[in-house]
């Protein structure tokens, strides 16, 4: 790449660029989805948009964010588009079944289904606090929303799923 | 149980279909790729780059098809939506005329 | 003619003659929006989104089968925070482009409680129909729908109870 030493050029390199981001690009659009079809199709047209934009990114780190945002964006306008149609609540969503091993894969599916049942945004943040371990300003930096938006809402969408939880499973305590 | 942990645990990273980046770079080289191509292949190297086109295009398509699905279905239900309610009125009015 | 028959009677007939799509400018409006939807799909999208539904899901089938032959859906649904972000005027503006002789209003519903208003609009081609116009306003929500082509209105209406819509019925009295 003109003009990048020849060490930056090679982390730059795209089909590396796609090996190492390709499971985080991937997972943010299919943990907001819950679509796997929808979600692939989507990861590849953010990288095919890294491609065309890659010129403009000055460092692995600025790929990163750039990824994370974008990937986020997108996920979240066809998120909002399917959000009018007619779709399961967080409140209709029915409890999980009794549970009480930490770890337990159907906990983490009835976790993952309950996540997929919030509004776009709060599904958003949830995602990139614990799928990308983000702390809120962070967050707020990917979504461009105030970061007092996003501790209000990830607070409002724990407390929503604690309930849920908590219902079949007891106390539980974070 | 810790709910933080379990929703790490839940919302970890999975990796995508095993030819992903495949297809990324497929999509992408028909534009980075520099084919030289012999005058007397001429038209066959126009009739492959344009097959290649339309591979690396599939992908995206198949977003675009996936994305016009959904509008599709969301235009349907503001549509009929819309048109039950002229209809529950027109409807009424017709009881009311009728009883 | 009971203005019931009018709406629900089955209208498929032979292919229309080419209809062209209403243009309504909502730009203005679109700025005051806290929420908007603006759908575009023409004919070549539309045949595009044919082969992505399903013809074994219910609801995709239904949508496949209603699709089918249309040369455009376009959809404008703006929701505001108050009342009072658009004007008589507006929709005046809205409604001049479905004039006779080429357009006729078959149903114009108000509801005085909730303040919603339905108007719908039918192009006529010979004994067929070209498209479909809907108009509904409520005090903080605006809707605007196109449909070029063939429409059966019936069959748009059976979707009552599929796709999340309500199911239309009247209680008869007794």
């Amino acid at each position: 790449m003109p003009g990048l030493a020849p060490a930056k050029a090679a982390e730059l390199d795209f089909a590396s660029l796609v090996r190492r981001h390709q499971a985080m690009v991937y997972s943010i659009a299919w943990h907001i989805l819950r679509d796997r079809a929808v979600a692939e199709e989507l990861a590849q047209d953010v990288f095919l948009s890294l491609h065309q934009h890659l010129a403009d990114l000055e460092s692995p780190e600025h790929v990163q964010f750039w990824l994370r945002r974008v990937a986020s964006n997108r996920a979240l306008d066809v998120a909002r588009r399917r959000q009018r149609r007619p779709m399961l609540s967080l409140e209709s969503v029915p409890e999980p079944a009794a549970m009480s091993q930490a770890g337990d894969p159907l906990l983490g599916a009835a976790l993952r289904k309950l996540v997929a049942a919030l509004p776009p945004k709060p599904r958003a943040i949830v995602v990139l606090r614990y799928q990308e371990d983000l702390d809120p300003a962070e967050i707020a930096r990917v979504l461009d929303i105030p970061v007092g938006t996003v501790k209000s809402q990830l607070q409002r969408a724990l407390a929503l799923l604690r309930g849920k939880l908590a219902r079949s499973m007891g106390e539980i305590r974070i | 149980m810790n709910l933080e942990d379990e929703l790490r645990s839940a919302l970890r990273r999975r990796d995508p279909p095993p030819d992903f980046t495949a297809r990324v770079l497929k999509s992408v080289a028909p534009r980075s790729a520099r084919r030289p191509v012999r005058p007397w292949v001429g038209w066959l190297g126009a009739l492959a780059a344009s097959l290649l086109l339309a591979a690396g295009d599939l992908g995206y398509r198949h977003y675009q098809g996936e994305r016009a699905k959904a509008e599709v279905l969301q235009a349907i239900h503001i549509a009929a939506s819309k048109l039950n309610v002229a209809q529950k009125k027109v409807q009424m009015i017709s009881h009311r005329s009728n009883s | 003619m009971k203005a019931a028959g009018l709406l629900i009677g089955c209208l498929l007939f032979a292919a229309a003659a080419p209809a062209q799509q209403v243009k309504w400018n909502v730009e203005k409006l679109a700025a005051r929006a806290s929420n908007n939807v603006d759908i575009e799909l023409n004919g070549s999208l539309l045949r595009l989104a044919t082969g992505f539904l399903s013809d074994t899901d219910k609801d995709e089938a239904q949508a496949k089968k209603l699709i089918s032959g249309l040369k455009g859906i376009y959809v404008k649904n703006l929701e505001f925070k108050q009342p009072g972000e658009y004007s008589e005027a507006d929709l005046k503006g809205f409604r001049a482009s479905l004039r006779a002789p080429d357009w006729t209003r078959i149903v114009g519903v108000h509801s005085t409680e909730e303040g919603e208003n339905v108007e719908v609009y039918i192009k006529n081609e010979g004994k067929s129909i070209a498209g479909l116009a809907i108009i509904a306003t409520e005090p903080k929500e605006l809707t605007l729908v196109n449909i070029v082509g063939n429409i059966d209105l019936d069959a748009l209406s059976d979707l009552g109870g599929q796709l999340g819509i309500p199911n239309v019925t009247v209680d008869k009295k007794k």
